[in-house]
Protein backbone atom coordinates (compact mmCIF):
# COMPACT_ATOMS: atom_id res chain seq x y z
CA UNK A 1 0.00 0.00 0.00
CA UNK A 2 1.53 3.47 -0.72
CA UNK A 3 1.28 6.62 1.14
CA UNK A 4 -1.50 7.67 -1.26
CA UNK A 5 -3.82 4.96 -0.62
CA UNK A 6 -3.50 5.62 3.46
CA UNK A 7 -5.01 9.23 3.60
CA UNK A 8 -8.55 8.04 3.65
CA UNK A 9 -9.44 11.05 5.33
CA UNK A 10 -13.16 11.34 3.22
CA UNK A 11 -14.71 9.02 0.55
CA UNK A 12 -15.43 9.68 -2.78
CA UNK A 13 -13.15 10.82 -5.56
CA UNK A 14 -9.84 12.17 -4.80
CA UNK A 15 -7.56 14.23 -6.97
CA UNK A 16 -5.14 12.95 -9.03
CA UNK A 17 -1.87 13.39 -7.36
CA UNK A 18 1.32 11.33 -7.70
CA UNK A 19 2.25 9.01 -4.51
CA UNK A 20 5.34 11.28 -3.86
CA UNK A 21 3.37 14.13 -3.45
CA UNK A 22 1.84 12.49 -0.56
CA UNK A 23 4.64 10.92 1.01
CA UNK A 24 5.18 14.44 3.19
CA UNK A 25 2.32 15.73 5.17
CA UNK A 26 3.98 18.83 6.57
CA UNK A 27 6.53 20.78 7.00
CA UNK A 28 8.30 22.00 10.31
CA UNK A 29 10.77 24.75 10.96
CA UNK A 30 12.97 22.96 9.76
CA UNK A 31 12.14 19.54 8.69
CA UNK A 32 9.19 17.29 6.73
CA UNK A 33 6.89 14.93 8.34
CA UNK A 34 6.19 11.79 6.43
CA UNK A 35 3.16 10.08 5.88
CA UNK A 36 3.70 6.99 7.15
CA UNK A 37 4.68 8.31 10.42
CA UNK A 38 1.55 10.79 10.43
CA UNK A 39 -0.81 7.27 9.94
CA UNK A 40 1.25 5.69 12.66
CA UNK A 41 0.19 8.20 15.42
CA UNK A 42 -3.25 8.21 13.93
CA UNK A 43 -4.03 5.07 14.14
CA UNK A 44 -2.13 4.55 16.96
CA UNK A 45 -3.92 7.17 19.03
CA UNK A 46 -7.31 6.04 17.95
CA UNK A 47 -6.69 2.72 19.34
CA UNK A 48 -5.73 4.49 22.56
CA UNK A 49 -9.28 7.03 22.33
CA UNK A 50 -11.65 3.76 21.68
CA UNK A 51 -10.51 2.84 25.30
CA UNK A 52 -11.67 5.68 26.22
CA UNK A 53 -14.99 6.18 28.15
CA UNK A 54 -14.71 10.13 27.56
CA UNK A 55 -17.21 10.71 24.26
CA UNK A 56 -16.99 14.24 24.11
CA UNK A 57 -13.73 15.59 23.35
CA UNK A 58 -12.21 19.10 23.03
CA UNK A 59 -9.29 19.01 20.41
CA UNK A 60 -6.75 22.17 21.35
CA UNK A 61 -3.53 22.15 19.91
CA UNK A 62 -0.97 24.82 19.27
CA UNK A 63 1.12 23.01 16.66
CA UNK A 64 -1.00 22.04 13.69
CA UNK A 65 0.67 18.88 12.89
CA UNK A 66 -0.80 18.34 16.14
CA UNK A 67 -4.11 19.34 15.61
CA UNK A 68 -4.32 17.30 12.40
CA UNK A 69 -2.95 13.44 14.18
CA UNK A 70 -5.36 14.65 16.84
CA UNK A 71 -8.59 15.33 14.43
CA UNK A 72 -8.15 12.19 12.45
CA UNK A 73 -7.34 9.95 15.52
CA UNK A 74 -10.97 11.42 17.08
CA UNK A 75 -12.86 11.00 13.82
CA UNK A 76 -11.79 7.62 13.49
CA UNK A 77 -12.34 6.68 17.38
CA UNK A 78 -15.71 8.06 16.61
CA UNK A 79 -15.65 10.81 18.67
CA UNK A 80 -17.48 13.65 19.17
CA UNK A 81 -15.59 16.59 18.01
CA UNK A 82 -15.47 19.94 20.36
CA UNK A 83 -13.38 23.24 18.73
CA UNK A 84 -13.85 25.76 21.89
CA UNK A 85 -13.98 29.27 20.55
CA UNK A 86 -10.55 30.05 21.95
CA UNK A 87 -7.85 27.80 23.60
CA UNK A 88 -7.97 28.97 27.00
CA UNK A 89 -9.63 26.47 29.79
CA UNK A 90 -12.50 28.35 30.36
CA UNK A 91 -13.59 27.66 26.69
CA UNK A 92 -13.23 23.88 26.86
CA UNK A 93 -15.68 24.51 30.36
CA UNK A 94 -17.51 25.81 28.32
CA UNK A 95 -18.42 23.83 25.42
CA UNK A 96 -19.14 21.03 27.84
CA UNK A 97 -15.86 18.60 27.05
CA UNK A 98 -15.49 15.54 28.78
CA UNK A 99 -12.14 15.20 27.87
CA UNK A 100 -9.26 17.23 26.23
CA UNK A 101 -6.86 16.23 23.51
CA UNK A 102 -3.83 18.93 23.23
CA UNK A 103 -0.30 19.60 23.08
CA UNK A 104 -0.66 21.91 25.77
CA UNK A 105 -1.42 19.42 28.48
CA UNK A 106 -0.12 21.84 31.42
CA UNK A 107 -3.05 24.48 30.14
CA UNK A 108 -5.66 22.45 31.50
CA UNK A 109 -4.66 21.08 35.08
CA UNK A 110 -8.08 20.68 36.52
CA UNK A 111 -9.61 18.78 33.33
CA UNK A 112 -9.07 15.20 31.48
CA UNK A 113 -6.28 15.20 29.57
CA UNK A 114 -4.47 13.40 26.83
CA UNK A 115 -1.55 14.43 25.67
CA UNK A 116 -1.49 14.17 21.52
CA UNK A 117 2.26 14.44 21.26
CA UNK A 118 2.72 11.32 24.58
CA UNK A 119 0.96 8.88 23.26
CA UNK A 120 3.02 5.72 22.49
CA UNK A 121 1.15 3.23 20.56
CA UNK A 122 1.53 3.17 17.22
CA UNK A 123 -0.82 1.19 14.66
CA UNK A 124 -0.88 0.54 11.20
CA UNK A 125 -3.38 2.16 9.25
CA UNK A 126 -6.48 1.32 8.59
CA UNK A 127 -8.21 2.28 5.01
CA UNK A 128 -11.62 2.43 6.50
CA UNK A 129 -13.67 5.65 5.55
CA UNK A 130 -14.43 7.77 8.14
CA UNK A 131 -18.26 7.81 9.24
CA UNK A 132 -19.85 11.05 7.47
CA UNK A 133 -22.30 11.24 10.41
CA UNK A 134 -19.49 12.16 12.95
CA UNK A 135 -20.87 15.43 14.74
CA UNK A 136 -18.11 18.45 14.98
CA UNK A 137 -19.01 21.19 17.31
CA UNK A 138 -17.66 24.60 16.03
CA UNK A 139 -17.94 28.02 18.08
CA UNK A 140 -18.60 31.65 17.18
CA UNK A 141 -19.73 34.83 18.54
CA UNK A 142 -23.17 35.27 18.37
CA UNK A 143 -25.14 38.37 19.05
CA UNK A 144 -27.05 37.07 22.31
CA UNK A 145 -24.27 37.31 24.50
CA UNK A 146 -23.00 33.85 24.63
CA UNK A 147 -21.07 32.14 22.38
CA UNK A 148 -22.96 30.32 19.52
CA UNK A 149 -22.03 26.74 18.93
CA UNK A 150 -22.58 25.51 15.06
CA UNK A 151 -23.10 21.46 14.72
CA UNK A 152 -21.81 19.92 11.51
CA UNK A 153 -21.54 16.74 10.06
CA UNK A 154 -18.01 15.52 8.64
CA UNK A 155 -20.02 14.98 5.23
CA UNK A 156 -20.31 19.00 5.49
CA UNK A 157 -16.85 19.40 5.58
CA UNK A 158 -15.79 16.60 3.05
CA UNK A 159 -18.52 17.89 0.56
CA UNK A 160 -16.86 21.61 1.35
CA UNK A 161 -13.74 20.53 0.74
CA UNK A 162 -14.24 18.72 -2.35
CA UNK A 163 -15.84 21.08 -4.06
CA UNK A 164 -12.71 23.71 -2.95
CA UNK A 165 -10.57 21.17 -4.97
CA UNK A 166 -13.08 21.71 -7.82
CA UNK A 167 -12.47 25.23 -7.79
CA UNK A 168 -8.64 25.71 -7.55
CA UNK A 169 -7.22 22.45 -7.21
CA UNK A 170 -6.05 22.34 -11.11
CA UNK A 171 -4.05 26.13 -10.17
CA UNK A 172 -2.64 24.82 -6.78
CA UNK A 173 -1.70 21.62 -7.62
CA UNK A 174 1.57 20.42 -5.59
CA UNK A 175 1.74 23.46 -3.94
CA UNK A 176 2.82 24.05 0.27
CA UNK A 177 0.44 25.33 2.39
CA UNK A 178 1.46 28.22 4.34
CA UNK A 179 -1.24 29.96 6.65
CA UNK A 180 -1.54 33.39 9.31
CA UNK A 181 -5.39 31.81 10.46
CA UNK A 182 -6.00 29.70 13.20
CA UNK A 183 -6.88 26.10 12.55
CA UNK A 184 -9.45 25.58 14.79
CA UNK A 185 -11.75 28.10 13.25
CA UNK A 186 -13.97 26.97 10.16
CA UNK A 187 -12.13 28.87 7.33
CA UNK A 188 -8.41 27.35 8.92
CA UNK A 189 -10.13 24.03 9.71
CA UNK A 190 -10.58 23.62 6.25
CA UNK A 191 -8.25 25.85 4.31
CA UNK A 192 -5.03 24.92 6.15
CA UNK A 193 -5.69 21.30 7.41
CA UNK A 194 -8.60 19.29 6.05
CA UNK A 195 -8.15 20.55 2.43
CA UNK A 196 -4.81 19.78 2.16
CA UNK A 197 -4.82 16.63 3.87
CA UNK A 198 -7.48 15.28 1.42
CA UNK A 199 -5.67 16.53 -1.74
CA UNK A 200 -2.25 15.91 -0.54
CA UNK A 201 -0.80 18.84 -0.59
CA UNK A 202 2.02 19.38 2.17
CA UNK A 203 1.06 22.04 4.93
CA UNK A 204 3.62 24.15 6.71
CA UNK A 205 2.86 23.51 10.14
CA UNK A 206 3.50 26.66 12.24
CA UNK A 207 1.32 29.78 11.73
CA UNK A 208 3.60 32.61 9.58
CA UNK A 209 2.88 36.01 12.05
CA UNK A 210 5.38 37.98 10.03
CA UNK A 211 5.40 38.52 6.34
CA UNK A 212 9.16 38.17 5.87
CA UNK A 213 8.49 34.58 6.95
CA UNK A 214 6.71 33.91 3.61
CA UNK A 215 9.91 35.02 1.50
CA UNK A 216 11.82 32.37 3.98
CA UNK A 217 9.24 29.59 3.23
CA UNK A 218 8.63 30.91 -0.36
CA UNK A 219 12.82 29.73 -1.28
CA UNK A 220 12.87 27.09 0.81
CA UNK A 221 9.65 25.03 -0.97
CA UNK A 222 9.91 26.71 -4.63
CA UNK A 223 6.20 26.68 -4.68
CA UNK A 224 3.28 27.82 -1.86
CA UNK A 225 0.16 29.10 -1.25
CA UNK A 226 -1.08 31.58 1.55
CA UNK A 227 -4.39 31.34 3.56
CA UNK A 228 -4.57 34.42 5.15
CA UNK A 229 -7.06 37.15 6.10
CA UNK A 230 -7.26 41.32 5.76
CA UNK A 231 -5.97 41.88 9.11
CA UNK A 232 -2.96 40.33 7.77
CA UNK A 233 -2.72 41.23 4.41
CA UNK A 234 -2.89 45.03 5.19
CA UNK A 235 0.13 44.58 7.20
CA UNK A 236 2.27 43.00 4.42
CA UNK A 237 4.13 46.69 3.20
CA UNK A 238 5.75 44.59 0.28
CA UNK A 239 3.83 41.81 -2.01
CA UNK A 240 6.55 42.45 -4.15
CA UNK A 241 9.68 40.96 -1.69
CA UNK A 242 7.25 37.23 -1.88
CA UNK A 243 10.13 35.83 -3.91
CA UNK A 244 10.19 33.80 -6.24
CA UNK A 245 7.27 35.71 -7.73
CA UNK A 246 6.12 32.41 -9.28
CA UNK A 247 6.18 30.90 -6.22
CA UNK A 248 3.03 31.98 -4.86
CA UNK A 249 0.36 30.08 -6.75
CA UNK A 250 -2.57 31.70 -4.58
CA UNK A 251 -3.00 34.29 -1.78
CA UNK A 252 -6.71 33.38 -0.18
CA UNK A 253 -7.92 36.14 2.08
CA UNK A 254 -11.34 35.49 3.84
CA UNK A 255 -12.65 37.26 7.67
CA UNK A 256 -14.18 40.49 6.34
CA UNK A 257 -13.58 41.84 3.00
CA UNK A 258 -10.32 42.92 1.53
CA UNK A 259 -9.51 46.51 1.30
CA UNK A 260 -9.54 47.92 -2.16
CA UNK A 261 -5.93 49.46 -1.36
CA UNK A 262 -4.64 46.11 -0.11
CA UNK A 263 -6.66 44.41 -3.28
CA UNK A 264 -4.81 46.45 -5.76
CA UNK A 265 -1.61 46.51 -4.03
CA UNK A 266 -1.61 42.42 -3.78
CA UNK A 267 -2.15 42.39 -7.80
CA UNK A 268 0.34 45.06 -9.03
CA UNK A 269 3.00 43.81 -6.83
CA UNK A 270 2.68 40.43 -6.89
CA UNK A 271 1.36 39.93 -10.08
CA UNK A 272 -1.29 37.84 -9.04
CA UNK A 273 -4.87 38.91 -7.72
CA UNK A 274 -5.89 37.43 -4.05
CA UNK A 275 -8.61 35.34 -4.25
CA UNK A 276 -11.43 36.70 -1.42
CA UNK A 277 -13.56 33.65 0.24
CA UNK A 278 -17.09 34.79 1.60
CA UNK A 279 -18.29 32.20 4.09
CA UNK A 280 -18.85 32.00 7.98
CA UNK A 281 -19.22 28.97 10.52
CA UNK A 282 -22.69 28.54 10.17
CA UNK A 283 -22.89 28.52 6.29
CA UNK A 284 -19.32 27.49 5.33
CA UNK A 285 -17.73 28.66 2.14
CA UNK A 286 -20.32 30.46 0.17
CA UNK A 287 -18.47 32.54 -2.60
CA UNK A 288 -15.49 33.84 -3.59
CA UNK A 289 -14.16 36.68 -6.06
CA UNK A 290 -10.72 37.97 -7.76
CA UNK A 291 -10.23 41.68 -7.40
CA UNK A 292 -10.66 43.31 -10.88
CA UNK A 293 -9.47 46.48 -11.47
CA UNK A 294 -12.13 49.38 -11.76
CA UNK A 295 -15.45 48.36 -11.40
CA UNK A 296 -16.16 49.57 -7.98
CA UNK A 297 -17.42 46.77 -5.91
CA UNK A 298 -16.87 43.29 -7.38
CA UNK A 299 -18.94 40.76 -7.33
CA UNK A 300 -18.49 37.28 -5.84
CA UNK A 301 -19.21 33.87 -7.50
CA UNK A 302 -20.97 31.45 -5.26
CA UNK A 303 -18.91 28.42 -5.24
CA UNK A 304 -20.01 25.00 -7.14
CA UNK A 305 -23.05 23.61 -5.09
CA UNK A 306 -24.31 26.81 -3.38
CA UNK A 307 -27.45 28.39 -4.23
CA UNK A 308 -28.39 31.71 -2.79
CA UNK A 309 -31.72 33.54 -2.09
CA UNK A 310 -31.82 37.59 -2.24
CA UNK A 311 -33.73 40.22 -3.78
CA UNK A 312 -32.63 41.66 -7.29
CA UNK A 313 -33.47 45.25 -7.06
CA UNK A 314 -32.58 46.08 -3.32
CA UNK A 315 -30.14 44.98 -1.02
CA UNK A 316 -31.85 42.16 1.58
CA UNK A 317 -31.21 39.36 3.29
CA UNK A 318 -29.09 36.42 2.21
CA UNK A 319 -30.15 33.04 2.16
CA UNK A 320 -28.04 30.07 1.38
CA UNK A 321 -28.64 26.40 0.77
CA UNK A 322 -25.32 24.19 -0.12
CA UNK A 323 -24.34 20.56 -0.10
CA UNK A 324 -22.40 21.52 3.30
CA UNK A 325 -25.31 23.41 5.04
CA UNK A 326 -27.03 21.09 7.82
CA UNK A 327 -29.17 18.57 6.07
CA UNK A 328 -28.27 20.44 2.79
CA UNK A 329 -30.91 23.33 3.98
CA UNK A 330 -31.55 26.84 3.84
CA UNK A 331 -29.56 29.20 6.53
CA UNK A 332 -29.72 33.01 6.80
CA UNK A 333 -26.20 34.84 6.77
CA UNK A 334 -27.39 37.91 8.44
CA UNK A 335 -25.44 39.72 5.47
CA UNK A 336 -27.43 42.09 3.42
CA UNK A 337 -27.21 40.91 -0.31
CA UNK A 338 -28.24 42.29 -3.78
CA UNK A 339 -28.80 39.03 -6.42
CA UNK A 340 -27.02 39.14 -10.06
CA UNK A 341 -26.98 37.54 -13.16
CA UNK A 342 -25.34 34.19 -13.73
CA UNK A 343 -25.23 33.25 -9.48
CA UNK A 344 -23.20 36.51 -8.74
CA UNK A 345 -24.07 39.06 -5.73
CA UNK A 346 -22.48 41.96 -3.94
CA UNK A 347 -22.65 42.46 -0.03
CA UNK A 348 -23.88 45.55 1.31
CA UNK A 349 -22.87 45.32 4.80
CA UNK A 350 -24.86 43.43 8.25
CA UNK A 351 -28.16 42.92 9.16
CA UNK A 352 -27.74 42.77 12.60
CA UNK A 353 -25.48 44.17 15.64
CA UNK A 354 -22.71 41.46 15.00
CA UNK A 355 -19.57 43.29 15.08
CA UNK A 356 -15.62 42.97 13.76
CA UNK A 357 -12.50 43.14 15.22
CA UNK A 358 -9.51 42.99 12.88
CA UNK A 359 -11.72 40.22 10.94
CA UNK A 360 -12.62 38.46 14.05
CA UNK A 361 -16.26 38.24 15.10
CA UNK A 362 -17.15 39.34 18.71
CA UNK A 363 -19.86 39.96 20.99
CA UNK A 364 -19.50 42.76 23.27
CA UNK A 365 -22.83 41.97 25.28
CA UNK A 366 -21.21 38.53 26.26
CA UNK A 367 -17.76 40.65 26.68
CA UNK A 368 -19.89 42.65 29.21
CA UNK A 369 -21.63 40.01 31.03
CA UNK A 370 -17.91 38.64 31.65
CA UNK A 371 -16.68 42.05 33.30
CA UNK A 372 -19.84 42.12 35.19
CA UNK A 373 -19.33 38.72 37.02
CA UNK A 374 -16.01 40.35 38.29
CA UNK A 375 -16.00 41.04 41.83
CA UNK A 376 -14.35 44.16 40.87
CA UNK A 377 -16.75 45.57 38.28
CA UNK A 378 -20.18 47.18 39.04
CA UNK A 379 -21.50 48.08 35.00
CA UNK A 380 -19.32 47.77 32.07
CA UNK A 381 -19.63 48.81 28.34
CA UNK A 382 -17.29 48.08 25.49
CA UNK A 383 -16.98 50.01 21.91
CA UNK A 384 -15.11 49.48 18.98
CA UNK A 385 -12.44 51.82 18.64
CA UNK A 386 -11.10 52.49 15.29
CA UNK A 387 -7.52 54.11 14.49
CA UNK A 388 -4.60 52.76 12.77
CA UNK A 389 -6.05 48.95 14.12
CA UNK A 390 -9.57 48.54 15.32
CA UNK A 391 -10.18 47.69 19.33
CA UNK A 392 -12.03 46.92 22.10
CA UNK A 393 -12.53 49.81 24.76
CA UNK A 394 -13.80 49.47 28.18
CA UNK A 395 -15.44 51.89 30.14
CA UNK A 396 -16.25 50.27 33.84
CA UNK A 397 -17.90 51.80 36.71
CA UNK A 398 -15.98 49.57 39.47
CA UNK A 399 -17.71 47.93 42.62
CA UNK A 400 -16.53 49.15 46.32
CA UNK A 401 -13.96 46.06 45.99
CA UNK A 402 -12.86 47.54 42.78
CA UNK A 403 -12.56 51.03 44.27
CA UNK A 404 -10.79 49.75 47.47
CA UNK A 405 -8.34 47.85 44.84
CA UNK A 406 -8.00 50.71 42.77
CA UNK A 407 -6.84 53.29 45.59
CA UNK A 408 -4.69 50.39 47.06
CA UNK A 409 -2.62 49.03 44.10
CA UNK A 410 -3.34 51.75 41.24
CA UNK A 411 -5.62 51.50 37.93
CA UNK A 412 -2.57 49.57 36.10
CA UNK A 413 -2.97 47.12 38.42
CA UNK A 414 -7.22 47.00 38.07
CA UNK A 415 -6.74 46.75 34.77
CA UNK A 416 -4.18 43.76 34.35
CA UNK A 417 -6.36 42.12 36.67
CA UNK A 418 -9.36 42.05 34.41
CA UNK A 419 -7.49 41.56 31.38
CA UNK A 420 -6.13 38.21 32.89
CA UNK A 421 -9.98 37.22 33.35
CA UNK A 422 -10.54 38.49 30.13
CA UNK A 423 -7.84 36.52 28.20
CA UNK A 424 -9.35 32.53 29.34
CA UNK A 425 -12.09 33.73 27.50
CA UNK A 426 -10.73 35.72 24.40
CA UNK A 427 -8.11 35.39 21.88
CA UNK A 428 -5.45 38.07 22.33
CA UNK A 429 -7.21 40.51 19.55
CA UNK A 430 -10.86 41.16 20.94
CA UNK A 431 -9.26 41.79 24.46
CA UNK A 432 -9.57 45.70 25.18
CA UNK A 433 -6.66 47.48 24.68
CA UNK A 434 -8.20 51.06 26.02
CA UNK A 435 -9.75 51.52 29.55
CA UNK A 436 -11.94 54.15 31.49
CA UNK A 437 -13.09 53.94 35.04
CA UNK A 438 -15.42 56.03 35.43
CA UNK A 439 -17.53 57.05 38.21
CA UNK A 440 -20.92 56.15 36.18
CA UNK A 441 -21.94 55.38 32.99
CA UNK A 442 -22.52 58.55 30.70
CA UNK A 443 -26.05 58.81 29.81
CA UNK A 444 -28.40 61.53 28.84
CA UNK A 445 -31.66 62.94 30.50
CA UNK A 446 -33.80 59.72 29.30
CA UNK A 447 -30.90 57.38 31.10
CA UNK A 448 -29.95 55.89 27.86
CA UNK A 449 -26.68 55.22 27.17
CA UNK A 450 -25.11 57.58 23.88
CA UNK A 451 -21.78 55.89 21.81
CA UNK A 452 -20.96 59.00 21.15
CA UNK A 453 -20.46 59.57 24.69
CA UNK A 454 -18.88 56.80 25.24
CA UNK A 455 -16.51 56.97 22.30
CA UNK A 456 -15.43 60.70 23.44
CA UNK A 457 -14.24 58.76 26.32
CA UNK A 458 -11.66 57.76 24.66
CA UNK A 459 -10.67 60.51 21.90
CA UNK A 460 -10.29 63.14 24.57
CA UNK A 461 -7.41 61.79 25.82
CA UNK A 462 -5.59 60.68 22.53
CA UNK B 1 22.94 47.52 23.42
CA UNK B 2 21.57 49.47 26.44
CA UNK B 3 20.46 52.44 24.51
CA UNK B 4 18.93 49.65 21.33
CA UNK B 5 16.49 48.75 24.33
CA UNK B 6 15.31 52.44 25.36
CA UNK B 7 15.01 53.26 22.11
CA UNK B 8 12.71 49.70 21.08
CA UNK B 9 10.98 50.67 24.22
CA UNK B 10 10.07 53.87 23.01
CA UNK B 11 9.36 52.59 19.43
CA UNK B 12 7.05 50.05 20.91
CA UNK B 13 4.90 52.31 22.95
CA UNK B 14 4.39 54.95 19.84
CA UNK B 15 3.79 52.26 17.86
CA UNK B 16 1.35 50.17 19.42
CA UNK B 17 -0.26 52.89 20.56
CA UNK B 18 0.08 50.91 24.23
CA UNK B 19 -1.65 53.58 27.07
CA UNK B 20 -0.85 53.45 30.65
CA UNK B 21 2.77 52.27 29.84
CA UNK B 22 6.06 53.00 30.50
CA UNK B 23 9.06 52.34 29.46
CA UNK B 24 9.76 51.33 32.66
CA UNK B 25 7.06 49.21 33.08
CA UNK B 26 8.80 46.76 29.99
CA UNK B 27 10.77 44.20 31.52
CA UNK B 28 13.65 43.11 28.44
CA UNK B 29 13.97 40.26 29.51
CA UNK B 30 9.78 39.57 30.07
CA UNK B 31 7.28 38.02 27.04
CA UNK B 32 6.29 40.29 24.78
CA UNK B 33 3.32 38.31 24.07
CA UNK B 34 0.58 36.48 26.39
CA UNK B 35 1.68 37.18 30.05
CA UNK B 36 4.15 39.34 29.97
CA UNK B 37 3.06 42.50 28.06
CA UNK B 38 0.57 40.85 26.41
CA UNK B 39 0.88 42.06 22.60
CA UNK B 40 -1.11 40.44 20.52
CA UNK B 41 -0.13 39.17 16.45
CA UNK B 42 -1.55 42.71 14.95
CA UNK B 43 1.26 43.83 17.80
CA UNK B 44 3.39 41.34 16.09
CA UNK B 45 3.03 42.44 12.42
CA UNK B 46 2.95 46.38 13.32
CA UNK B 47 6.25 45.73 15.18
CA UNK B 48 7.90 43.44 12.45
CA UNK B 49 7.00 46.46 9.99
CA UNK B 50 8.45 48.95 12.38
CA UNK B 51 11.41 47.73 13.26
CA UNK B 52 12.68 47.03 9.32
CA UNK B 53 11.64 50.41 8.24
CA UNK B 54 13.26 52.27 11.18
CA UNK B 55 16.10 50.32 11.24
CA UNK B 56 16.53 49.45 7.53
CA UNK B 57 17.03 46.14 7.65
CA UNK B 58 15.16 43.02 6.05
CA UNK B 59 14.54 40.42 7.81
CA UNK B 60 14.39 36.85 7.05
CA UNK B 61 14.09 34.02 9.32
CA UNK B 62 11.86 30.91 9.38
CA UNK B 63 8.89 31.02 12.03
CA UNK B 64 10.71 29.18 14.75
CA UNK B 65 13.27 31.68 14.49
CA UNK B 66 10.81 34.38 14.32
CA UNK B 67 9.02 33.36 17.91
CA UNK B 68 12.08 33.52 19.23
CA UNK B 69 13.98 37.10 18.05
CA UNK B 70 10.62 38.56 19.26
CA UNK B 71 10.24 36.39 22.27
CA UNK B 72 11.13 39.72 24.46
CA UNK B 73 13.00 43.29 23.81
CA UNK B 74 16.27 41.65 25.00
CA UNK B 75 16.25 39.35 22.17
CA UNK B 76 14.71 41.54 19.58
CA UNK B 77 18.16 44.23 20.24
CA UNK B 78 19.88 41.31 19.65
CA UNK B 79 18.49 40.65 16.72
CA UNK B 80 18.56 43.86 15.14
CA UNK B 81 22.60 44.13 16.23
CA UNK B 82 23.17 40.98 14.06
CA UNK B 83 21.03 42.51 11.11
CA UNK B 84 22.60 45.34 11.23
CA UNK B 85 25.85 44.03 11.27
CA UNK B 86 25.62 41.92 8.51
Amino acid sequence: MNAADKIILFSGQRPQLSATQYRVVAYTGNGELLADDFHARVAGIARHLRQRPEQRWALVCDDTFWFAVGFLALARARKTLIFPQASGPANVAEAQAAAVLTDQPTRFPSLVTLDVAAVTESGTAVGTDLDDELLIELYTSGSTGRPKRVDKLLGQLRAEVAALEVQWGQTLGDAVVLATVPHHHLYGLLFRVLWPLWAGRPFYAPTCEQAFEFNTAASRFGRCLMVSSPAFLTRVTDFGRLQPSDAFRAVFSSGAPLPEATAAKIANESGRAAIEVYGSTETGGIAWRDWEPEVGQTPWHCLTGVEIAAPGNTPGLLRVRSPWTWRADWVETGDLGQALAQRRFLLHGRADSVLKVEDKRVSLAEMERHLVAHEFVSEARLLVLKGKRSSVGAVVVLSAAGRRQLQQAGAQKVRKLLLEMLRTWYEPVLVPRKWRFVESLPGNAMGKIESARLQALFTERG
Amino acid sequence: MNTLIDELKQLIIRVLDLEDVTPADIDPQAPLFGDGLGLDSIDALELGVAIQKHYHITLDATSAETRQHFYSLANLAKFITERQAS
